[in-house]
């Protein structure tokens, strides 16, 4: 049942991941509010909403590299929002991370910063065996032959494709994607939206998508979820999200500021002119 | 307004315990990595930064240090006719003290600023929740390879600094003031004892670890933007020059309480 009180309608598969009475306050602000939550292993599940409504700060949960103030956190069943950092290190081998603008370490090359997990977590050191796991990790991304660049080098999108490389490097079960498409242009989008939906095919990995492109949110995803003031008000596949009666979906997803934005925006016009420019100032 | 005063106090414990927590992780992660060869050219990159890239500021810091004192010292002691003795005055101050201390600062403006600056730049574009993200602990990758660098190298470095201190203050005393440099060793021997030498020695090793410790603890805390990392570097020098200067005075106490106590027993012995 979502926030509205409607059913799924995704089918439900094994439960890979899984939030209980999640909530989480920064000082006083709450920014999630008793989220539970699911994730079915092998499938994508995308998660919407408005710029800070908590979205990136739900998933970073999933891979506990934020603490819950209230609630759980279960990976394949086992808990593990309390667990102490030395033995989150194991848990966190399951995840890959593509984060918003990359985090690729800049001091590094593209081929060092895939190399980065392998050689702390690989037992098997052989210089050949790992190029050519770097090899293959960048054909994946379409950045065969960019091993040498430093990040700076590489364009927004590249440099998103070379992080993806790095998150799928350990093999993930899980690839938690924090706004894949943000700055970048259409087409660039559109190859990131491919590559999302290219990597859960080949690699049958568990995909969860955190975006406020709709159009990448229907070609990736199985099941969509809407966070709202720190809660979850719709949750369903892309066409129970299309056609969802809750006033805040159908204005995220149409792109449309509601009637108390507006009104907000024409009183502080008003405001800013009458209070703030001379009636004699030229510009 | 003592609500005010309330809530900054219980910001300051609440800081004071975060800073507490970070530095019981780092030394107890670091004495971890001495055992794991994986992190030796981590440690070995770092003190190539920290070390060989600090050795040439540091000698002038020391040069100038003994060079200055010879001139201040100079007509108080000829005064008295004692300016044979301005080496003492001189060596004694440049190992136990000003050399020590002056590099320390040194250090702390060029590696506290570079460490907190990195740090603080990786803390806000993500790419330390990038290293957790990948199941490594930031503090073994991070902190750990710098806090070693800083202790192992900030004592060698101090040596540069007397060495040149020595060196700079003998020149001057030669040089300008024409003391002669047979009496101005003898006496210098006779007075500075490898006590004071390790004293001054034993000083870096307390200063570095404060000095990585605190820049690393600023750069994993800063707030975001340009904005955030320049205030972080500023924070992270005041503060660990505000440490030296205090560790300064403990250690002082602490070595002369320990110098009062081992004296008698070699005054016995010997």
């Amino acid at each position: 049942m979502d926030g509205n009180g409607q059913k799924r309608d995704t089918d439900r598969g094994e439960t890979i991941i899984e939030v209980r009475n999640l909530t989480k306050k920064f000082g006083a602000k709450l920014v999630l509010d008793k989220i539970n939550l699911s994730i079915e292993k092998g499938k994508t599940t995308v998660v919407i909403g408005p710029s800070g409504c908590g979205k990136t700060v739900l998933i970073k949960h999933f891979i506990v590299l934020q603490r819950p103030t209230q609630g759980e956190v279960y990976f394949k069943g086992e808990r593990v929002d309390n667990l102490a950092e030395r033995q989150l290190n194991s848990v966190r081998t399951h995840f890959g991370y593509l984060f918003q603008e990359g985090a690729l370490f800049d001091s590094m090359t593209i081929a060092e910063n895939i190399m980065f997990p392998i050689r702390q977590h690989a037992k098997n050191r052989d210089w050949r065996q790992i190029e050519e796991v770097i090899k293959v990790k960048l054909a994946m991304v379409g950045l065969d032959g960019f091993q040498n660049y430093f990040p700076a080098r590489l364009s927004g999108g590249q440099r998103k494709r070379a992080a993806l490389a790095r998150a799928i490097a350990l093999n993930p079960e899980v690839i938690l994607y924090d706004e894949p498409t943000t700055g970048l242009d259409p087409i660039r989008s559109d190859i990131i939206s491919e590559l999302i939906v290219k990597l859960a095919k080949e690699l049958g990995v568990t995909s969860i998508v955190v975006t406020h492109d709709m159009k990448s949110a229907y070609k990736v995803a199985n099941r969509i979820i809407m966070l709202h003031n720190g809660r979850i008000v719709a949750d369903g596949n892309a066409d129970h999200i299309r056609n969802h009666p809750h006033p805040v979906v159908q204005q995220f997803i149409n792109g449309q500021v509601s009637e108390d934005d507006l009104a907000v925006l024409r009183m502080s016009g008003s405001v800013a002119s009458s209070q703030f420019l001379p009636r004699d100032f030229e510009l | 307004m003592i609500a005010v005063l309330g809530a900054k106090a219980v910001q300051d414990v609440v800081n004071a315990g975060r800073f507490g927590r970070f530095a019981w992780r780092s030394a107890t992660t670091s004495a971890r990595s001495c055992a794991r060869r994986s992190t030796y050219p981590l440690i070995w990159t770092q003190m190539f930064i920290i070390g060989v890239h600090s050795v040439p500021v540091i000698m002038i810091t020391g040069a100038f240090v003994g060079m200055t004192l010879a001139v201040q010292a100079y007509d108080q002691l000829a005064g008295m006719g004692l300016e044979e003795h301005l080496g003492v005055l001189i060596n004694i101050s440049v190992v136990k003290e000003l050399g020590p201390v002056l590099a320390a600062v040194m250090l702390a403006g060029r590696i506290g600023g570079a460490l907190t600056a990195e740090l603080g730049t990786m803390n806000v574009t993500e790419q330390i929740d990038a290293v957790r993200s990948m199941g490594t602990d930031p503090v073994r990758y991070l902190v750990a390879p710098r806090l070693l660098a800083c202790l192992l190298l900030t004592p060698v470095l101090t040596i540069f600094a007397d060495l040149m201190g020595v060196v700079g203050g003998a020149l001057v005393s030669f040089l300008q003031f024409g003391i002669n440099s047979r009496a101005y060793w003898t006496f210098s021997a006779s007075a500075v004892a490898l006590w004071d030498v390790s004293v001054g020695i034993a000083k870096a090793f307390f200063f570095g670890g404060a000095i990585a410790i605190i820049s690393c603890y600023k750069g994993f805390n800063c707030k975001e933007g340009a904005h955030g990392v320049g205030q972080a570097c500023t924070e992270a020098f005041v503060a660990s020059f505000i440490s030296i200067l205090a560790l300064d005075f403990g250690l002082a106490v602490m070595f002369k309480a320990i110098y009062q106590v081992f004296w008698p027993i070699k005054s016995i012995v010997t």
